[in-house]
């Protein structure tokens, strides 16, 4: 059997090849972990982090008696990253997010890397982990907890996300805010047709309640770069509609026209204290999953 | 360069096809999905621009299988002059071989210059006889010895020659490559066709004529009118007459003898004076020919003219037994026979037919399969045997007339009966009669007749005739098995009716006894050359006939004479036949007296045919009148070649174009196992 790098257990193209969507998060979330250098920017819940005096309310399980033995204080022994932190994916499951141009589809690399952000929360960090399924309505969503089983229900809600409408960031996120009460980290996977002004004005009262919002802006890579031989009768996903394209057009003025729309959506997001990454669906998952542990240990 | 079809070229509208799908139509690609077209817009002139680009060999390539296509529609051809061509050149040596040509030597004459012209002839040349039709007696060829043998073999024939015949045989040729056509006949007058424009010839054809023969005297007998039957034994009749018409052409005034010929015996002569150029009528009050079929023959005794095979004209006449027919009537009706058999008898003064009236209880005793048909005159009961022999005889092909005046029951073979209507104080005329019914065809609307009485009839399966002005079918025609009813709604008694002692009534009973007896309509006891005999009908069809030529010989072979339906007579002379049906019937066939006028072509109307001036000479006419004569070349094969390589050419590249396009691949998923 040929040798895999761990490095190849991140790549989209293998993971479409495993139709289980437990499976591909543990391969990516253990992958990711084993090549990861103990680096002192990121820690698991089993790290030691610092003592606490114990306060009146606290918890006698985590008083440390070895401590307490030799001191006759009582502390609290208190690990990296355990902050009672909790994070809520919300999935954008629009019509648009169909689209691939090679293995995975824009909606099979959100599931991987909502999956795969799930996993490494609820197994890793020990954290409350939630997932809210949406297009232009809230199609699914499961609570954030960290009961057994609850894993299962996000995968479960993961694998029923089928694309089937416009993406409209208004109305979700408006109930959005409902759902999330308790401090946290928003991630919102979406593929971001719409104009920049909207998505963050819509987006920023998330951060409201003290959450951290992470944007991953999923795009394939035809959609980056359309490579069209010929003339093409090109039919938006969402919208049905129709127009002859022409390989000119979408090698410059698409193009120009798009970076634009990135970087406008970019910046607007780093201005409103939203975090914004731009991921093709040819990239490995662990550049997201980084992210991810850094937020989580600036929070901390 | 000229077009042989120029309208065709309209067919050239048909290339705004290619240009408006090339062109101006949307292009029904493949629609490929796409996440959104947020940050596209429609460029439509740019992707037409683009294909255009990338189509114009195929749409050139379409445009030319089309404009092709027209032009070859249309005919094209070149003009060469014809010395370019002239090893293409043919000599068409066509002789007159029609009845004229037996007068004097002509045909000879016409063989002679014609193997005169074979023999100067360097190149492909044809022979050819005009009659009645063409007649291709060699294909092109330059073998002179077998070219002479066949202008040698010509034979003159008893047709009539039709110059119109020839020029649609020259139109037929459908070669453009020029073709000299020397034309051997004695170009008289009677075989220029009515219409001048039908001696019309393709350009490429080049008219040179070669009169033979002087115009000279000729008598002919123009007509014979004799009996075609007569009836009876000869020694109780009278002898029929023949009449015969004489006639001269650019003849003095002269007496000829005219002698009447039956089977060979002379019969009578007598003397006539025809004037000059005119004609003159013959009698013969002698025609008593024996039992059977006889050929009779007039004839020109003392001619001496130019053509003497017209001087006789046959014709044939059969003496037969008079056919019988049986009249049943009731015991006290002596009006019905008596008007029934007079109208019969004046019908045919030769006694056709022989009436016997019997009583209905006597008819019962008669074979009524001896007599051509029975009527049935006012019966108020038919005897039940009687009943089933009329049944029998009717299933066997027979015929009856039944006339149902006022005592007239019911009968087995008759229609059901309804009553009767009394017409005393109204009496009617017929209102409406069906013209197509051999039993009225000559009676029109039955003028003058009135009816005081009519039994009512429903006519349930008959053919109603007639019909009384209030629609009482007056006169019905039953088909039963093979044989048919008549069935008159009257009686034949004049006090039903005054029709008896009408005219009428006589056409009305000899037209039935004729349609009901089965014969034809009588005809004309000689007939014309190339007219044609009908051998059988329709039902008679696979039963063999025998045809016996005025030669001696027969003209089908077995398996024509199982299934030819009609036979040309292209011979004067006796045709002996034996008929589909069993009948024996001897026809004669004459030349046609159109022939027997041997005044020429006048030289005007020549020049005019040849498109020269009059009196010049034909030959020379047709071969250096202009001095480089041109004929068109036609270019349709050209074309068709250019059009198949452009047919193939698009195949090819429009199997490039529209290839299926393989844009978009997805890679092949990696098996999980080598992933775990």
């Amino acid at each position: 059997m040929p040798a895999i790098s761990n490095e190849s257990y991140l790549d989209p193209a293998v993971l479409g090849g495993i139709s289980d969507l437990e499976l591909i998060a543990r391969t990516v979330v253990d992958g990711f972990v084993a090549g990861l250098h103990r680096s002192p920017d990121f820690g698991f819940s089993q790290e030691f982090a610092e003592y606490r005096a114990y306060a009146h309310g606290d918890d006698l399980r985590h008083v440390d008696w070895n401590v307490f033995a030799r001191t006759e204080r009582a502390y609290l022994k208190r690990y990296r990253g355990e902050t009672n932190s909790q994070l809520t994916v919300l999935l954008d499951a629009s019509r648009s997010m169909e689209f691939a141009s090679r293995a995975p589809s824009k909606m099979d690399y959100a599931r991987y890397l909502a999956a795969s952000l799930l996993y490494l929360a609820l197994h890793n960090q020990r954290d409350a982990a939630g997932v809210i399924v949406f297009d232009d309505e809230v199609r699914d969503f499961v609570r954030p907890s960290t009961r057994a089983g609850q894993l299962a229900r996000l995968l479960g809600a993961l694998a029923r996300a089928k694309p089937q409408a416009r993406t409209d960031f208004t109305k979700p996120m408006t109930h959005f805010q409902e759902f999330l009460h308790r401090r946290g980290l928003a991630v919102l996977i979406s593929d971001f047709y719409a104009p920049p002004e909207e998505i963050v004005r819509t987006v920023e009262p998330l951060r409201f309640h003290g959450n951290e919002v992470v944007l991953f802006h999923v795009l394939d890579p035809a959609e980056m770069k359309p490579d069209l031989k010929d003339a093409a009768l090109l039919v938006d996903l969402e919208s049905d509609q129709r127009f002859e394209v022409t390989p000119d057009y979408a090698r410059h003025e698409y193009r120009a026209k798009l970076d634009a729309h990135l970087a406008d959506l970019s910046t607007r997001a780093r201005a409103a204290g939203l975090d914004y990454f731009l991921l093709t669906t040819d990239r490995p998952l662990d550049r997201a999953l980084r992210e991810y542990l850094t937020l989580r240990h600036h929070r901390n | 360069m000229g077009l042989f079809a120029p309208f065709f070229l309209l067919g050239a509208i048909a290339l705004a096809g290619p240009l408006y799908f090339h062109l101006l139509r949307r292009q029904t690609t493949t629609p490929r999905p796409f996440s959104s077209l947020m940050f596209f817009e429609p460029r439509t002139q740019a992707s037409m621009r683009h294909r255009r680009l990338r189509y114009w060999r195929l749409l050139a390539l379409r445009l030319a299988l089309l404009a092709l296509l027209a032009l070859a529609f249309a005919n094209p051809y070149v003009l060469r002059p014809a010395a370019s061509v002239a090893n293409q050149r043919l000599t068409l040596l066509v002789v007159d071989r029609s009845f004229s040509m037996r007068a004097g030597n002509r045909l000879a004459q016409a063989k002679a210059a014609a193997l005169a012209r074979l023999a100067e002839v360097t190149g492909r040349a044809q022979v050819m006889a005009l009659g009645a039709r063409l007649e291709v007696l060699t294909q092109p060829s330059s073998d002179h010895a077998a070219l002479a043998a066949a202008i040698k073999g010509i034979e003159p024939g008893d047709e009539r020659a039709d110059f119109a015949t020839l020029a649609r045989g020259m139109r037929a040729l459908g070669t453009a490559a020029p073709v000299a056509l020397e034309l051997f006949s004695d170009f008289k007058q009677s075989s220029m066709p009515a219409s001048f424009s039908d001696l019309q010839m393709p350009g490429n054809i080049a008219l040179a004529m070669h009169p033979v023969g002087e115009a000279g005297a000729n008598w002919t007998i123009a007509s014979v009118q004799a009996p075609a039957r007569v009836w009876g034994s000869p020694k109780e009749t009278k002898p029929a007459r023949v009449e015969a018409v004489v006639a001269g052409y650019k003849t003095p005034a002269a007496t000829l003898a005219i002698s009447l010929r039956v089977n060979g015996q002379a019969v009578g002569t007598q003397r006539v004076t025809v004037p000059a150029s005119g004609s003159a009528r013959v009698v013969f009050d002698a025609l008593a020919p024996p039992y059977g079929w006889s050929r009779g023959e007039v004839r020109i005794e003392n001619a001496h003219d130019a053509l003497p095979a017209d001087d006789a004209a046959d014709f044939t006449v059969q003496r037969a037994d008079p056919a019988r027919v049986l009249l049943v009537h009731s015991a006290g009706d002596a009006r019905s026979p008596l008007y029934f058999s007079a109208a019969l008898g004046a019908n045919t003064g030769d006694a056709a037919y022989t009436v016997e009236s019997v009583s209905a209880a006597a008819a019962a005793e008669r074979t009524l399969a001896n007599y051509a048909f029975v009527v049935l005159s006012d019966l108020p009961a038919i005897p039940p045997g009687f009943d089933a022999n009329l049944a029998a005889y009717l299933r066997g092909g027979g015929g009856v007339l039944a006339a149902a005046g006022s005592a007239a029951g019911g009968a087995g073979i008759l229609p059901a009966l309804q009553g009767s209507e009394n017409l005393a104080s109204r009496p009617l005329t017929v209102g409406t009669s069906d013209g197509s019914h051999p039993a009225t065809a000559l009676l029109g609307d039955w003028p003058g007749i009135h009816f005081y009485f009519a039994t009512r009839f429903a006519p349930g399966d008959a053919r109603v005739v007639a019909r009384l002005a209030d629609q009482t079918p007056i006169l019905m025609d039953r088909k039963v098995g093979e044989g048919h009813v008549l069935i008159f709604a009257s009686g034949f008694d004049d006090l039903t009716n005054d029709f008896p002692v009408h005219p009428a009534f006589v056409a009305f009973v000899r037209e039935s006894a004729r349609y009901l007896a089965g014969e034809a309509a009588e005809r004309s006891s000689s007939r014309l050359v190339d007219e044609y005999l009908t051998l059988r009908t329709a039902k008679e069809a696979g039963v063999g006939v025998e045809v016996t030529d005025p030669s001696g010989r027969r003209p089908f072979t077995l398996a024509q004479a199982a299934s030819a339906q009609t036979l040309q007579m292209n011979q004067a002379g006796f045709y002996q036949l034996r008929l589909a049906n069993g009948r024996q019937q001897v026809v004669a066939a004459n030349p046609d007296r159109r022939e027997s006028d041997l005044t020429p072509i006048s030289s005007e109307d020549l020049a005019l045919w040849r498109g020269g001036p009059p009196g010049g000479d034909a030959p020379a006419a047709a071969a250096g009148a202009t001095p480089a004569p041109k004929i068109p070349v036609d270019l349709w094969w050209y074309v068709m070649l250019l059009l198949l390589a452009a047919a193939v050419a698009e195949s090819i590249m429009a199997a490039r174009y529209l290839s299926v396009r393989t844009d978009l691949e997805s890679p092949a998923p990696v098996p999980l196992k080598e992933v775990v």
